[in-house]
């Protein structure tokens, strides 16, 4: 509980947040989504800038084509003119009005590398178009051909200036000292609305498809990682006692891991039956010497033979416990599924029983449904009923009755009475406790009903003492059965 | 009385000697299975204390070897192993009864005296019916020479159909003969011990005359020389 909320506390801080990106260690379902989405986003992204780029590009290359044109048309008007002036006569509408967004100009090239304006369109009025300083050099550079460039043209103020989309060319006048620069303009903000809108689009295009991108990864991740889910709550099964092994059929990558699920599972099982073998062993190897010592002491009387006596008794009660924890662990660890025929149990011990206490002609009488079958190991029911049995016996009179049903609820009771002296209400408890015994004088360990109690508690039942219409003691027992119809 | 002590422990082996020297019994030792084995087969004992845990061959295979050649000496067993898993082992493999160490001396003598009681006058008159053979005064019976284990109620009314045999027996007859008192009669009863006898005889053995009873008889094929 406090482990519980010191992780909730953890999970909150800042420091934390790596869990939401998948460190290893983390969640592996928020590790692949946030993973895949994170290059969903990239690439979504990538692909909005290459799309709205090359948009652009191509509307730039209109732009250009019509630049082109104006500047082939001023250098061929300038060529013309017969005084060996540079003013062409264009019959343009846009560059005859005033800052119509559509501009051309002719310059001179100095040799002190000063630009002189020779001649400009009307929609320029008196306004030099503003030129990048190295324009002269790389026009040089590229002698004759066509260099467009982006700059602002004489329209608004000096916030909004209007952006233009420029080209430019030199070239060499025939009759002309100088070379002369041709330059065409026009307004690119039309172009520069359409690439935004056309970004606009896009883009809500491309988070939707990311959106449903994300969603198709999230399905995938549970769906694909469902097996894994699976295998996480079969071995919860496992642990608390459900089933013994994992039993259901994998996906290739994750069978091994099942597989050696089950290896382990296997190996545990191993040890623990080794270990309940060697605590088995070397219990019974002690008791042929504990009936030695207590024989043997039981024959002469003093202060040595009384200790032995004792002692031994310690020795035996240590014995018999650390025989009920091996069984108890071996329990634990088995019998899942298993059924018994309850019939067969109670006839075998029954005959059995009978015959150990001939002497008093004790005659048991049992009743169970063939059908009825115990939801456990049999050598379990064996000790359950045996010891129940063997009491009942050892305190009747004559006779001991045995009656067994199910309620067809996976539940069954057994019902084990006598016809002897019974047992008060006050003692009841006591013959309960390990170790207790009320009669002496009985042959057996007295550990009998302890032994019985733990049993049906470890399979989930209860065993109650009460008085028999018989007269003795009348002990019943709750078992989880499996009755066939 | 003559009483075979197969126990491996040679201070429990002592201490039981002299026990048993002391109770007025005739005791042999074998300290292993192939020993008890010889010495079981050969020499009549009234009795035989087996312990379960043996070197060569061990208690239970001993066991069931005598019982298999027919030795039907009383034996009762000791062993280190109190799970009743492990008891009934024991009395599957032929025994009578049997002592969990560690025990007391005088409660192994007792157990002797009451086995000697039960198993004086075996070899009596017994009753046959085909393959079924019951030995009353031994309360044993028997299928074509293996032992039946019956519980007391199955062993009367078995008893009373052989004794009967031949004849329709009707429920109500059997149900007084089985119980002494007025005791649980319902109508029931005899078809639960009918079926559960059946079970361990063979079914062909009891006929169900339908309104009437019960009969017992002999197989189709069996002679009572059989």
């Amino acid at each position: 509980m406090t482990g519980q909320a010191a992780s909730n506390r953890r999970a909150k801080r800042p420091q934390d947040w790596g869990r939401w990106f998948g460190r290893p260690g983390r969640s592996l379902t928020r590790r692949l989504i946030w993973l895949a989405s994170a290059w969903i986003l990239v690439a979504l992204v990538v692909a909005a800038l290459v799309l709205t780029q090359a948009f652009q590009e191509s509307a730039l290359r209109r732009l250009g084509a019509m630049l082109n044109e104006t500047i082939d048309e001023i250098v061929v008007g300038a060529s013309r003119t017969p005084h060996g002036g540079l003013a062409p006569q264009i019959q343009d509408a846009r560059t005859l009005r005033l800052l119509s967004g559509k501009y051309w100009q002719i310059m001179e090239v100095r040799p002190d590398g000063r630009l002189v304006s020779l001649a400009r369109s009307n929609s320029l009025w008196s306004y030099d178009l503003t030129l990048p300083p190295d324009l002269p050099e790389r026009l040089n550079a590229a002698f004759g051909d066509v260099i467009t460039f982006n700059t602002t043209g004489p329209k608004g103020d000096a916030e909004t200036r209007e952006p233009l989309r420029v080209a430019a060319s030199m070239k060499s006048i025939p009759r002309h000292e100088h070379p002369v620069i041709f330059i065409a303009a026009i307004d690119r903000s039309e172009v520069d609305a359409d690439t935004r809108q056309f970004a606009r689009v896009t883009l809500t295009a491309l988070l939707i498809l990311g959106l449903g991108l994300v969603s198709a990864v999230f399905i995938q991740v549970r769906i694909g990682l469902r097996p894994l889910f699976d295998l996480r709550d079969e071995i919860a099964d496992v642990r608390k006692g459900k089933s013994a092994r994992i039993g259901r059929s994998y996906p290739l990558e994750i069978k091994p891991l099942a597989e050696q699920v089950n290896r382990l599972l296997d190996h545990n099982q191993e040890v623990v039956d080794r270990q309940r073998t060697h605590v088995g062993n070397l219990a019974h190897a002690l008791k042929t010497p504990i009936s030695v010592m207590l024989a043997e002491a039981g024959t002469t009387q003093g202060d040595l033979p009384e200790l032995v006596r004792r002692q031994t008794k310690v020795m035996q009660g240590q014995v018999d416990h650390h025989l009920r924890r091996a069984r108890a662990a071996a329990r634990a660890a088995h019998g899942l599924g298993e059924t018994t025929p309850v019939a067969e149990v109670l006839d075998e011990l029954a005959v059995m029983i009978e015959q150990v206490f001939r002497a008093k002609d004790v005659e048991i009488d049992w009743r169970a449904p063939d059908s009825l079958s115990f939801l456990g190991e049999r050598q379990d029911l064996q000790e359950i009923l045996g010891n129940l049995i063997e009491n009942a016996a050892k305190f009747s009179k004559r006779r001991v009755r045995i009656s067994a049903g199910g309620n067809g609820l996976g539940q069954m009771v057994l019902v084990v009475e006598d016809d002897g002296q019974g047992l008060p209400a006050d003692q009841r408890d006591t013959v309960m406790q390990r170790g207790a015994r009320l009669d002496e004088s009985a042959p057996g360990s007295g550990l009998g009903l302890s032994i019985v109690d733990d049993l049906t508690r470890a399979y989930g039942g209860r065993l109650t003492l009460a008085d028999s219409d018989m007269g003795g003691l009348k002990a019943v027992l709750e078992l989880p059965a499996a009755q066939a119809d | 009385m003559r009483v075979l002590l197969v126990e491996d422990d040679a201070d429990l082996s002592r201490q039981l000697k002299a026990a048993l020297g002391d109770a007025g019994y005739a005791v042999d030792h074998a300290p292993d299975g192939e020993e008890a084995h010889y010495l079981g087969q050969n020499e009549p004992y009234d009795v035989i204390v087996l312990d379960l845990g043996l070197p060569k061959i061990d208690g239970v295979s001993v066991l069931e070897r005598w019982r298999r050649e027919g030795k039907a000496t009383p034996v009762l067993i000791l062993t280190a192993r109190g799970a009743w898993s492990d008891k009934v082992a024991g009395f599957d493999a032929g025994a009578d009864d049997y002592l969990t160490k560690p025990f007391h001396t005088e409660e192994l003598l007792a157990r002797l005296r009451a086995l000697l009681r039960r198993s004086a006058g075996i070899a009596s008159a017994t009753l046959a019916c085909g393959g079924l053979r019951l030995d009353p005064r031994a309360a044993r019976a028997s299928v074509n020479g293996e032992p039946l284990r019956l519980t007391s109620l199955e062993y009367r009314l078995l008893h009373y159909m052989m004794m009967h045999q031949g004849r329709v027996i009707s429920r109500t007859e059997l149900v007084e003969h089985l119980y002494d008192q007025d005791f649980d009669r319902d109508s029931n009863t005899i078809e639960v011990f009918i079926g559960r006898v059946r079970k361990k005889v063979g079914s062909d053995r009891i006929e169900t005359v339908r309104g009437l009873g019960y009969r017992l008889t002999p197989l189709a094929g069996e002679s009572e020389a059989a």
